[in-house]
């Protein structure tokens, strides 16, 4: 076996009176793809910000490539060849690209000599087998492809170690398929990637060992010839867990709860006609920047829809703002937790109750706070949200439970439609099922739902149809029963017609 | 029709909707006010200008790194007393020393800020709010309600605002308008080549990335407060020789005239983007706007605070609007190219 570039060793973290890593061992090889899984709070994160230099560890040698560091803040850790990508592409969305690429390098000179600076960034870019414009601002950039800038930046300063968090969180299958391909030339070029994720199929398609975490201790490390999907998730929860199991029949159905016709907004998406029924699952599939969200944020009137018809219960329904939505009952659980969804500061209850206040009006106009804790408490039992108590800060629980809130919020509404924008972006395998579970009974009770999600097996497992959404346009809808990932896939990359579905 | 706006980069766009504006301004006061287009006049405007500029110039690198120099005002007045205090003592120091005086009085000024806001981490507004009010105050307490006057001024201080560089016809550009511009032409070389200034860009842009990307975004902050300090310290010398006479209230409301001018002249106020050209258009249309009020019998002196006021909100407005309009046309030309199919395919890589 090679030297290892980056050896960690029995490697402890405490925060306050937690401990968030405690005995950790890690060795990465010069090119490998070494994949890093386990659930979150398992302490993956504290061990990337202990390798970048955000963090010191408590005890525990590093060694890089046979010689101890101390890797004091994230400029040492740069000049060590250790570089990270996030999940949120950490760009600077008013420089471009290739400025962004160099903004880390010290040896350019104090002058920019901003035509050698293009074409160096240029040769980065194509390093990457991708190409992209190094002369365009980074704010006009897709999720990948600041992603790609972000890698760009991290292999123009000759890194050893590149993290990779989470990096296919928020993107479509044909950009995870070139971000692997990305890795795989790196791991070419000699250099260790520690590749972070939650989808277990990236893992077997790509890593060469992979390390899974528990509890802030490490549980095993072997090459991936010799663990199973099965074997991985019981290492990762502790127990073992049902996959999803793909759907083999649409569930029985009620009346039909929405039609629409049509729908379009200016410049945005166009062509969407479906219906609805009362117990149905209907799941919006597509690529990012397909325009799978910016349907739902028509139906509940966030970017109302500027043509096409709406009809609700046979009634034609002008749905201009969320309120309008909100008084057709119907629900939106948003992708993004931070912006749309939870007031992060607020405790749990008061989150629950915000769109319900009005029925917890006691006397004198003012909120019977008895009556709020009560309606948490339901919620917190129903929906098992780990919390010991509702009174706690939102922003304090791991994203699986923050979802179960955002999710009572909704349901506390008694919405007749609820629409799912990426239920389980970012939470762990265990709380995805639960999740899933919530939704199926959901629908068992007559709540029409739409699902938008980018992850194919969760689709395949909720769906009882699938509207696959191209580039703004409708491609086609499939029945459960005739659906299949490829053909999803081949419809949302364009690579068949849509006159095929 | 609309085929030309895409190709075309916002900023330039910008200055030359400005320098349109600042055309049609002029020409509309040329209307409006008798002797309007005179030597005079371009003199008074041109000397007013350079005053305002250098501090726009500070104020646009703490704007750009997503701050604010509220203070400035304050520490015009309070470089241009004390250094006529300095010279009414000591009329015999050297030119270049008494101007050193000048910026390193208002870079001393401007490092308070700057530890405060980049170290302590208080919000530059709250911080500059106060020692707006704290530089005056010991201003205030300093002075004794005396004031320094032309007469007791070294005689190269009191001529040199008609001491004139050069002249382009009737048109003398005098020294101090000379030394705006040199300024200008200096921090706009320097934003545009110096790689250690392209981080207020950075910082500006995204503190977080900066952060990991190991720049020292505190000392970056710190620097370009140290600077607007500095700027508005030799503001205050320029302001001291153009007007002899220097009383406790002198460069009050300087700090709502450079925040105009630096977002009119299209630097972003939430950090990240901003160029001098803009600033030195910014400046040159708000001071024009300024004075010709002055001289228009139509409007009353106490409107010119609330146009000024306006000015920024347009600006701002425009802005947005603007770039909302690109943003529309981006993403329906992404519409159309996909319809053609003329939209490359990311290549694989191998």
């Amino acid at each position: 076996m090679p030297e290892p570039v980056l050896a960690l060793d029995g490697i402890a973290k405490s925060f306050a009176l937690t401990a968030a890593l405690a005995d950790v061992s890690l060795e990465l090889l010069p090119g490998e793809i070494h994949a890093l899984v386990g659930e979150n709070g398992a302490g993956k994160s504290t061990l990337i910000k202990i390798m970048t230099g955000v963090h010191q560890p408590d005890a525990g040698t590093i060694r890089l490539a046979g010689t101890a560091v101390t890797i004091a803040d994230t400029q040492a850790a740069q000049r060590l060849g250790i570089a990270a990508i996030y999940q949120e592409p950490m760009v600077f969305p008013d420089l471009d690209v290739a400025e962004n690429i160099f903004i880390s390098h010290r040896d350019l000179g104090l002058w920019m000599d901003w035509r050698r600076l293009h074409e160096a960034a240029r040769r980065e870019i194509e390093r990457l087998g991708v190409t992209l414009d190094v002369r365009r601002a980074a704010s006009g950039l897709t999720l990948a492809e600041q992603q790609t800038v972000e890698i760009a930046r991290a292999i123009s300063l000759d890194v050893k170690v590149l993290i990779m968090d989470e990096p296919t969180a928020s993107l479509s299958a044909h950009e995870v398929a070139r971000l692997m391909a990305i890795a795989r030339t790196l791991k070419g070029q000699g250099v260790a990637v520690l590749y972070i994720t939650h989808r277990l199929e990236e893992v077997f398609e790509l890593a060469d060992r992979v390390t899974v975490l528990r509890d802030g201790r490490h549980i095993s490390t072997k090459p991936i010839a010799e663990v199973t999907p099965d074997a991985l998730v019981r290492d990762m929860v502790g127990r073992a867990v049902d996959h999803f199991v793909p759907k083999a029949a649409a569930g029985p159905h009620g009346e039909r709860v929405l039609r629409v016709r049509g729908l379009a907004r200016e410049g945005v998406f166009t062509g969407v006609g479906f219906d609805l029924h009362a117990g149905e699952i209907l799941c919006f599939s597509g690529l990012v920047g397909s325009r799978r969200t910016d349907i739902g944020l028509a139906l509940f009137g966030i970017q109302p829809a500027t043509s096409g018809s709406i009809e609700l219960d046979g009634e034609a329904a002008q749905i201009e703002s969320p309120k309008a939505a909100m008084g057709h009952g119907i629900a939106y659980v948003s992708e993004d937790r931070r912006k749309l969804g939870l007031a992060m500061a607020l405790p749990i209850s008061a989150n629950i109750s915000l769109p319900s206040l009005r029925r917890l009006l006691g006397k004198l106009g003012l909120i019977d706070r008895r009556a709020e804790l009560a309606m948490a408490e339901k919620h917190r039992e129903r929906l098992n949200i780990r919390t010991h108590s509702v009174a706690l800060e939102v922003g304090k629980l791991s994203g699986g439970n923050q979802q179960k809130v955002m999710l009572a919020k909704w349901l506390e509404t008694e919405p007749r439609l609820l629409i799912f924008d990426e239920p389980t972006r970012g939470i762990d395998v265990g709380a995805k099922t639960e999740v899933h579970a919530i939704i199926n009974d959901l629908a068992a009770r007559g709540v029409a739902i739409i699902v938008i999600s980018s992850d194919l097996p969760e689709v395949m497992a909720l769906a009882d149809r699938v509207l696959v959404m191209r580039e703004g346009r409708q491609m086609g809808i499939f029945a459960i029963e005739d659906a299949t990932p490829e053909g999803i896939m081949s419809l949302a990359t364009g690579e068949r017609p849509a006159a095929a579905a | 029709m609309t085929g030309w706006l895409r190709s075309v980069h916002p900023q330039t766009l910008r200055v030359t909707a400005l320098a349109l504006v600042l055309a049609l301004v002029v020409l509309f006061f040329g209307s409006q006010i008798d002797n309007y287009y005179t030597a005079r006049m371009f003199n008074r405007i041109s000397t007013s200008v350079a005053i305002i500029l250098l501090i726009a110039i500070g104020q646009a690198l703490v704007v750009i790194t997503r701050n604010i120099d509220l203070s400035v005002g304050s520490i015009v007045g309070f470089t241009a007393y004390l250094v006529g205090d300095l010279l009414v003592a000591q009329p015999d120091l050297h030119p270049l020393v008494v101007v050193a005086a000048a910026m390193a009085l208002g870079a001393a000024l401007g490092a308070v800020n700057g530890v405060v806001v980049a170290y302590g981490r208080v919000p530059a507004i709250i911080v500059t709010l106060g020692t707006l009010a704290i530089y005056r105050t010991i201003l205030v307490e300093y002075s004794d309600a005396r004031s320094i006057t032309t007469a007791n001024l070294p005689k190269w201080v009191v001529e040199l605002p008609q001491a004139t560089l050069f002249s382009i016809g009737d048109l003398d550009i005098r020294v101090t308008v000379a030394i705006a511009l040199g300024v200008a032409l200096v921090v706009h070389l320097a934003l545009t080549r110096l790689r250690a200034a392209r981080r207020l860009y950075a910082v500006g842009s995204n503190p977080d990335a900066a952060a990991i990307a190991g720049i020292n975004a505190e000392r970056v902050v710190f620097t370009a407060f140290l600077l607007s300090g500095a700027l508005a310290g030799l503001a205050g010398f320029v302001f001291l020789a153009r007007f002899g006479n220097i009383t406790v209230v002198a460069g009050l409301g300087f700090e709502l005239k450079s925040v105009a001018a630096v977002v009119v002249g299209g630097v972003n106020i939430f950090g990240g983007s901003g160029t001098v050209v803009g600033v030195v258009l910014g400046t040159t249309l708000v001071d024009v706007i300024d004075n010709s009020l002055t001289r228009w019998a139509l409007v009353s002196e106490f409107w010119r605070d609330a146009l000024l006021g306006m000015l920024i909100l347009i600006a701002v407005a425009a802005d947005t609007l603007m770039n909302r309009y690109l943003d529309r046309l981006r993403r329906k030309r992404h519409m159309a190219e996909l319809s053609a199919g003329t939209l490359p395919v990311p290549r694989e890589a191998g």
